[in-house]
């Protein structure tokens, strides 16, 4: 752990958040203004960036199978006639 | 008066079709992460589509039609997928939750600069897909939907029918559970000397 104070160890506590962009303004402002001035802070912040963006870009499916958009139009097209579908939440 | 639904009317039908359709890539992509094979994706991503189709009347235009769509993707994995694979539904994370376990174990590799971003990189695109796969239903979801699909913690709330401490507290144990797999990955695959 970051130990150079309560202003590390609330930055830290909030990273995901800030990260997810989830914070309130205010709050926002503080975690970035430490951050500007705290290096250790800093590169943890920016180690969880990139795992959140490892997963965002190397979990997707480049390729769909061959045929599943035409079988779908296919399913759309002769779909049942209402009241006889499963229900949408 | 009769409600009107997208088999009967052109206009809503051509919607579905010009809204929802080229939603297929994104939809396919995780109902591969929920399911782990193209078989039961491709069920999953059908299924989804045709009460997508059935629903569509119900869905009010300009409210969030990708968070819909999820929601009912997640659900209809969860009635018919999960049941079918048997797997359990709630496994807790890691007890200890180690804040930092897998930047503290890639900065301890001895590695200049910013090594540890590079040891990440150097993972291939699979492992990375089995490594969230690995992980628990209940944590695989939101780390899916928030790191994936970018969607909000209000809109995985709503798509997952769970209170927002809730998601925040899966995709935070999700998150930490998945470094841990990564880390397993990258010793595998002789990244990093474990």
């Amino acid at each position: 752990m970051v130990d150079c104070g309560p202003e590390c160890e609330e930055t830290l506590r909030r990273i995901e958040a800030f990260l997810d962009h989830e914070l309130e303004p205010e709050l926002r402002s503080k975690i970035e203004a430490h951050l500007s001035g705290c290096g250790p802070c800093t590169d943890r912040a920016s180690f969880q960036q990139h795992l959140k963006d490892l997963v965002g870009s190397k979990c997707t499916e480049a390729q769909l199978p061959a045929g599943l958009q035409e079988r779908l139009g296919q399913l759309i097209s002769s779909a049942e006639p209402p009241g006889t579908g499963l229900p949408a939440p | 008066m009769p409600q009107t639904t997208a088999q009967d009317d052109p206009a809503l039908r051509a919607r579905f079709e010009r809204d929802v359709l080229p939603m297929l890539p994104s939809l396919y992509g995780a109902a591969m992460r929920l399911t782990r094979n193209p078989t039961d994706a491709e069920d999953l991503v059908q299924e989804t589509y045709l009460r997508a189709f059935r629903g569509f009347a119900g869905f009010q235009e300009g409210t969030n039609l990708k968070a819909w769509l999820y929601r009912i993707l997640t659900n209809s994995y969860i009635n018919t997928y999960r049941k079918k694979q048997r797997e359990p539904q709630t496994v807790e994370g890691p007890d200890d939750l180690d804040e930092w376990y897998l930047f503290d174990r890639l900065g301890a590799q001895n590695v200049e600069g910013s090594a540890e971003d590079e040891v990440l990189q150097r993972i291939p695109d699979e492992d990375v897909k089995r490594a969230l796969e690995s992980l628990p239903e209940n944590f695989r979801i939101p780390v899916l939907l928030a790191d994936v699909e970018g969607f909000s913690y209000k809109e995985i709330a709503e798509i997952m029918d769970s209170p927002i401490g809730t998601v925040m507290s899966r995709l935070h144990r999700g998150r930490k559970a998945l470094e841990r797999a990564l880390w397993e990955t990258a010793k595998e695959r002789g990244l990093v000397d474990g």
